[in-house]
C-alpha cells in the first residue's frame, strides 16, 4: 500500500498545469477556428483528449513508487536508447524528420520519453555514484549519459529536443554541486561551436578559456581535454555546418536575420512577431486576433501557439501566462530542495529543467530572440506525446512531494 | 545526508586552500544546497525577465507599428477603375469612348485543388495534367505553350494571389473560356475599362492616345494624381493635354484576405469609395469635316489641312497625314509595329499642322503687300517695274514662276497672279527689319497656343539671326528678295498661318486656335471654353480691305491662281503658294476662306512634294469649305422653314 501524508497532497501544482492545458484548448481553438478543413477546425477536441489522457497518466505515474522509478531507471533509459536507435531506422518522416512512431493511430514521439528515462538514470548516477565530483571520470561518464540520447536524436534530426538534454544535465550538475566553472568549461565546447562562425570572436573566447584555466589550476587532465575539445569544436564548426540538414542552416540563418527572407523561412519569425506586437497591452480580444483568423502563421496551434495569447490577450495574457509557468517551475524548485531522498530530489530538478527550458526556447521563439527549433510549449501546444510527457512528469513532481521526507 | 558527506569526505582540500579570493571561490568550489536552489531561482528570473522586456517591447513601444502591419496585412486594396471621359466632336459623335478589356488570370490554389482532386496525393500536381491544361491555355489564349507553363510553375504555390496571364484578350475567347469552364480550373477573367478610338486615321494626331504607366513615372511621386500601377495616362493631343480632366478618380473597396490571398468579402469596417468619372469634352472639331479633308487628300502620301473658324477661333479641322491609328497604340503594341512607325521615312508620329514647320512661300506675298500699304510704301494701284520673267539684283538673278512674265501689274493683280518680280521689288522698299518686326507682330515664330501640347515656334529670321548666322556685315542684303515671297529661312506651321489669315479674312482680330468647345464633369456641370483674343494684326481695316479684294481675287479672277477653289453660290477667297522644296517636288500650299464678305471658315491646305499650290492644294480646299458651308447652308434653311412652319 501506498502510505502518504493527505495534507502532503499539494493540489496546486495539479491545478496551475491544469489552467495551462485549457488555456491551450482555448487558443488551439482559436487559432483554428477559420480554418477551412473540417477535420482541422475540431482539433481542440483532440486536445481535450490529451488533456485527459495526461490526467489519467498524471494520476498513473503519482501512484508508481519513486523506489520503481530508482531501481529501474538503468533499463528505462537502455530501453530509450533502444527506441531512439530503432526510430532512427524505422521511423516514419515528417517534415524532413524522422521523429514519430505509430502506436495504434496516434503518432507518438520517442523522444519524449527519453528525456525523463534520461532524467531517472543521471539521477540515480548522480546520488549514488562513489567517484569525486572533481574526477573527470565522472564528470564525462555523466556528460556521456546525456549526450549519447541528445546525439541520437540530433542524428533525427531534432535540435531543439536535443538542446533539452543539455538543459537537464547543465541543471542536474548544477544540483549536485559541481562548481559553476566546471559548468562553464562543459557549456564552454558549445560556446566555441557557436563563435567558431566569427573566428576573431572565438580566438578570444579561446584566450579567455586558457587564462581562467591557468588562473583557477583544475587538474591537467581538466585543463588539457577542455582545451582540445574547445580546439575541436571552435575549428570545425564550418564542417559541422555543412553536416547540417538545409532547413536547420535555414532556421539558423533566419534567426539571425529574419528579414534577409521574410516570405520563406523568415515568415514565421515575421509574422509571430506582428501577431503579437498588434496584440499590444490588453489584446485584441478573444477570436477576435486577424493575425490569427486569417492564417498568416504557420504551426499556429503546435509551436507558435503563444503568439495566438500574445495577440488576442495582449502583454496581460503574456505576463499571466508567464507568472503561472513561474509559479510551477519555482514550485518544483522548493520541492527538490526539501526533497530528502536525493534521487528523487535529482529527478524533480531535471523535469523542472525540461519544463523550464521549453518554456524559454519556445516563447522566445515566438518572440523573435530564439530560433525556430520546434520545441513546444508544455501544457499549451497542441500535441499527444508533448502533452502526455508534461503530464508524466507533472505527476512524478506531485509524487516527490508528497512523499518528501521518504530517504 | 549521504550525498553531502561523500562530498566533503572526496573533495580535495587543495583545491580549497590554495584558493585565496572569494571569487575564485565561489567559482570551483563545491555549491553547498541551499545556493543551488537560489542560482536556479535566480536564472529562471532572468529568463522571465527577458521574456516580459521582450514582450514590453514588441507589444508596448513597437505596438503601434505591428498594429499597423497587422491591419496591412489583412486588408487588400481593390481599386475601381474610374472610367475615362468621354470625347465627341461638336456635333456630338463619339470620337473616344471606353470598351471592357478582358484580363486573364490564374489562380494557383484553385488549380492544385482541382488536381488533388483527380489524384489521390494531395497538393502534388501531375506534371500531365499541368501539362494539357497549358495546352489548352495556350491554344485559347494563343500564347507560347512553354513559356505559360513556366510562368504556371513558377508561381505555382498553394495561394490565392492569381497570376496574370494575358491582358486585352477579345471577346470571343472569353466566350471560349466560358464555355470550357469545366476543363479549365482556376482560369478567371476581370474586366476593365479601356479606351476605343474612332476608326479613323486623324484621331492618333488630335486625340493622342492613353498607355500604361511606366514604371519610372509611378516612382517619380505621381502618386497624389491618383497613379496606379496599370492605370493609363494621356500620351499626346487632347488626351495628354486634359489628362487630369479625362482620367476621373479610380476608388477603391477594401477586402479581407486571408494569408493565401483568398478574398472573404469586403471589410466591415471602411466603406468603399467609389470611382467618380473622368470628365467628358466636346471638341471643336467636326468629324464630318474631317473626313471629307481625308478623303480629298486620300491620293497624297504626306499633308495637312487646318481649318478654323476665324470668328472664335475653333479649329474645325486638323488633319495630318500619315494618320495614326490610336487604337494600335492604345492596345498592346508589338516591338515591330513600333519599329515600321518610327523607320518610317513619312514621320507618321509628326503632328504635321502644328509640330511641322515649311517655308510659306507666295501665302507669306500678304505679308509683304500688307507692311507696304501700311506704311505707305505701296497702295491698291502701285505699279513697279513690269515682270520679264526674271530680276536682277547685284549679280543674282531672282526668277518669277511664271517663265515668260506678268508683264505691268499694280499691287493687287500681282497677289491675284502671285507674280514674284513685283514682290522681290517691294520687299526690298520694305526692307528686313521692317519686315521681320511685322511678321513677329503677327505672330509668326510663336506659339499660337492651341490647346494641345509640343506645338513649334517655326522661324522668322531678323537682324540678328542673320548676324549671329553669317557674322555682322557677312550677309547679303538680298535676304529680303526671297523672304518677301515667302522663301528663304522663314519657316511656319500650318496653324501659325491659319492664325494670320483667320486675321486678314476678318477685321484683323485674332483668336487662340482651340479644340476643347466643352466640358460636362461627371455630375453634369457644363463649362464652355470662351473664346480668347491674343491679339490683333498690325493692319488698318483699310488695308485688310485690300487684301481682302486681292484674296477674292485669286480665286474669282480669271486670271487669279486660285480658280480651283472656286464654288458657284459662294464667293470664296484665298491664295495659294507653291514651296520651293530642295529635296524633292514643292509643297503644294493654299489658304482660303469664305463667304469673302462674312468669313465664318478658313482653311490651310499644305500637300508635301506635289507642285502647285492652285493645282494641288486649292480643290482640297474647295471641297472642306463646300461641305463646311453649303451643309450649314442646309441647315440654316432647314432652321429658317421650321421657324416658317411654327408661324
Amino acid at each position: 500500500m501506498i502510505k502518504f501524508r493527505s495534507k502532503e497532497f499539494d493540489l496546486t501544482l495539479v491545478i496551475v498545469a491544469l489552467i495551462l492545458s485549457i488555456i491551450g484548448i482555448l487558443l488551439i481553438y482559436s487559432a483554428k477556428l477559420h480554418s477551412d478543413n473540417l477535420i482541422e477546425r475540431g482539433i481542440y477536441i483532440k486536445q481535450i483528449i490529451w488533456v485527459l489522457l495526461g490526467l489519467s497518466a498524471c494520476a498513473l505515474t503519482f501512484f508508481i513508487p519513486l523506489r520503481f522509478y530508482d531501481i529501474f531507471s538503468y533499463v528505462l533509459y537502455f530501453l530509450s536508447l533502444l527506441t531512439l536507435v530503432l526510430i532512427l531506422m524505422i521511423g516514419s518522416s515528417k517534415m524532413g524528420a524522422s521523429r514519430w512512431i505509430s502506436v495504434g493511430g496516434f503518432n507518438v514521439q520517442p523522444a519524449e520519453f527519453a528525456k525523463i528515462a534520461t532524467i531517472f538514470a543521471l539521477a540515480r548516477y548522480l546520488a549514488y555514484s562513489k567517484r569525486s565530483i572533481y574526477s573527470f571520470r565522472w564528470l564525462a561518464s555523466v556528460v556521456g549519459m546525456a549526450l549519447l540520447p541528445a546525439l541520437l536524436i540530433l542524428k533525427q534530426p531534432d535540435l531543439g529536443t536535443s538542446l533539452v538534454f543539455f538543459a537537464i544535465l547543465i541543471s542536474m550538475l548544477l544540483w549536485s554541486g559541481v562548481p559553476l566553472f566546471y559548468l562553464f568549461l562543459i557549456i564552454s565546447p558549445v560556446i566555441s561551436l557557436i563563435c567558431g562562425f566569427h573566428p576573431l570572436s572565438w580566438a578570444l573566447f579561446f584566450l579567455i578559456l586558457i587564462m581562467l584555466l591557468y588562473r583557477l589550476k583544475p587538474t591537467f587532465i581538466f585543463s588539457m581535454g577542455f582545451l582540445l575539445l574547445n580546439l575541436a569544436f571552435g575549428t570545425i564548426t564550418p564542417l559541422v555546418w555543412n553536416k547540417l540538414h538545409h532547413y536547420q542552416q535555414q532556421r539558423i540563418i533566419v534567426f539571425l536575420d529574419p528579414g534577409r527572407d521574410p516570405l520563406g523561412a523568415g515568415y514565421q519569425i515575421i509574422q509571430s512577431k506582428i501577431a503579437i506586437g498588434s496584440g499590444g497591452l490588453v489584446g485584441k480580444g478573444y477570436l477576435q486576433g486577424s493575425q490569427t483568423k486569417l492564417a498568416f502563421l504557420p504551426h499556429q496551434h503546435t509551436d507558435f501557439v503563444f503568439s495566438v495569447l500574445g495577440e488576442e490577450f495582449g502583454l496581460l495574457g503574456g505576463i499571466i501566462l508567464l507568472g503561472l509557468f513561474t509559479f510551477l517551475i519555482i514550485k518544483g524548485i522548493l520541492i527538490a530542495q526539501k526533497t530528502r531522498n536525493t534521487f528523487a530530489s535529482n529527478v524533480a530538478i531535471g523535469l523542472i529543467a525540461i519544463i523550464g527550458f521549453q518554456m524559454m526556447v519556445n516563447i522566445g521563439m515566438t518572440l523573435g530572440v530564439m530560433p525556430v527549433t520546434g520545441l513546444p510549449l508544455p501544457f499549451v501546444s497542441y500535441g499527444g506525446s508533448s502533452m502526455l510527457l508534461s503530464w508524466m512528469l507533472l505527476g512524478i513532481l506531485v509524487a516527490i512531494n508528497s512523499r518528501w521526507y521518504e530517504y | 545526508m549521504a550525498e553531502e558527506i561523500r562530498h566533503i569526505k572526496d573533495s580535495p582540500d587543495s583545491h580549497l586552500s590554495f584558493s585565496q579570493s572569494s571569487l575564485k571561490k565561489s567559482l570551483i568550489g563545491y555549491i553547498p544546497r541551499e545556493k543551488r536552489a537560489k542560482v536556479l531561482v535566480g536564472l529562471l528570473g532572468v529568463i522571465i525577465f527577458m521574456l516580459i522586456g521582450r514582450l514590453l517591447f514588441l507589444q508596448v513601444v513597437r505596438g503601434t507599428h505591428y498594429s499597423r502591419i497587422s491591419e496591412e496585412n489583412r486588408i487588400r486594396l481593390l481599386t475601381l477603375p474610374a472610367s475615362r471621359g468621354i470625347v465627341k466632336d461638336r456635333n456630338g459623335q463619339v470620337i473616344a469612348t471606353n470598351r471592357p478589356s478582358y484580363t486573364v488570370f490564374l489562380i494557383p490554389y484553385e488549380v492544385l485543388e482541382a488536381f488533388a482532386e483527380n489524384s489521390s496525393k494531395k497538393s502534388t500536381v501531375k506534371s500531365g495534367d499541368l501539362s494539357s491544361l497549358v495546352g489548352k491555355l495556350a491554344l485559347c489564349l494563343k500564347l507560347d505553350a512553354h513559356s505559360l507553363e513556366e510562368k504556371i510553375r513558377s508561381n505555382l504555390t498553394k495561394s490565392y494571389q492569381p497570376i496574370k496571364l494575358k491582358k486585352d484578350v477579345d471577346f470571343n475567347t472569353i466566350c471560349v473560356i466560358e464555355e470550357q469552364n469545366e476543363d479549365l480550373p482556376g482560369v478567371i477573367y476581370q474586366v476593365e475599362p479601356a479606351r476605343k478610338y474612332l476608326d479613323a486615321s486623324w484621331v492618333g494626331h488630335v486625340l493622342g492616345y492613353v498607355n500604361e504607366l511606366t514604371k519610372e513615372e509611378l516612382s517619380k511621386g505621381v502618386t497624389q494624381k491618383g497613379f496606379r500601377l496599370g492605370g493609363v495616362i494621356g500620351r499626346k493631343g487632347i488626351e495628354k493635354q486634359y489628362d487630369d480632366m479625362l482620367r476621373g478618380k479610380d476608388g477603391v473597396t477594401f477586402l479581407e484576405v486571408t494569408a493565401r490571398g483568398k478574398i472573404l468579402g469586403p471589410l466591415d469596417e471602411r466603406k468603399p469609395d467609389p470611382p467618380v468619372s473622368g470628365s467628358d469634352v466636346r471638341l471643336t472639331i467636326d468629324c464630318d469635316l474631317q473626313a471629307v479633308a481625308e478623303s480629298a487628300l486620300t491620293d497624297y502620301m504626306s499633308a495637312t489641312v487646318v481649318a478654323l473658324d476665324p470668328r472664335n477661333g475653333e479649329i474645325l479641322t486638323l488633319v495630318s497625314k500619315p494618320g495614326l491609328d490610336a487604337n494600335l497604340f492604345a492596345g498592346a503594341m508589338s516591338l515591330k509595329e513600333w519599329n515600321e512607325i518610327l523607320e518610317n521615312p513619312l514621320h507618321p508620329l509628326l503632328t504635321r499642322p502644328i509640330q511641322a514647320t515649311y517655308p510659306p512661300a507666295s501665302t507669306l506675298k500678304l505679308l509683304t503687300a500688307a507692311i507696304a500699304l501700311e506704311t505707305k510704301i505701296a497702295n491698291q494701284n502701285t505699279y513697279l517695274s513690269p515682270c520679264r520673267g526674271s530680276f536682277r539684283f547685284g549679280r543674282r538673278t531672282f526668277r518669277c514662276w511664271r517663265p515668260e512674265g506678268h508683264g505691268r501689274l499694280n499691287l493687287e493683280d500681282a497677289i491675284i497672279q502671285s507674280c514674284n518680280v513685283y514682290f522681290y521689288q517691294l520687299g526690298l522698299k520694305v526692307g528686313l527689319e521692317r519686315w521681320s518686326r511685322y511678321a513677329q507682330r503677327c505672330r509668326f515664330g510663336q506659339k499660337t497656343g492651341i490647346d494641345i501640347p509640343d506645338e513649334t515656334i517655326g522661324l522668322v529670321p531678323t537682324l540678328e539671326y542673320y548676324h549671329e548666322r553669317y557674322g555682322k556685315g557677312e550677309w547679303v542684303k538680298n535676304l529680303i528678295i526671297n523672304l518677301a515671297i515667302g522663301q528663304g529661312e522663314i519657316l511656319v506651321t500650318p496653324l501659325q498661318l491659319a492664325l494670320f489669315f483667320s486675321g486678314l479674312a476678318t477685321d484683323g482680330k485674332l483668336f487662340k486656335p482651340y479644340l476643347l468647345k466643352e466640358v460636362v464633369a461627371h455630375d453634369g456641370r457644363v463649362t464652355y471654353t470662351q473664346p480668347e483674343e491674343i491679339g490683333h494684326l498690325p493692319f488698318s481695316s483699310s488695308t485688310l480691305k485690300v487684301l481682302q479684294e486681292a484674296m477674292t481675287g485669286v480665286v474669282n479672277d480669271p486670271h487669279g491662281t486660285g480658280v480651283l477653289a472656286k464654288i458657284p453660290d459662294m464667293v470664296v477667297a484665298g491664295k495659294t503658294g507653291t514651296a520651293q522644296n530642295p529635296h524633292g517636288e514643292d509643297h503644294a500650299w493654299f489658304v482660303g476662306y469664305a463667304p469673302a464678305s462674312d468669313p465664318q471658315i478658313v482653311v490651310v491646305v499644305l500637300i508635301e512634294n506635289i507642285g502647285h499650290g492652285g493645282t494641288f492644294a486649292a480643290p482640297v480646299a474647295k471641297k472642306i469649305i463646300e461641305k463646311y458651308l453649303i451643309k450649314d447652308l442646309a441647315q440654316s434653311q432647314k432652321d429658317n422653314n421650321l421657324e416658317f412652319g411654327s408661324h
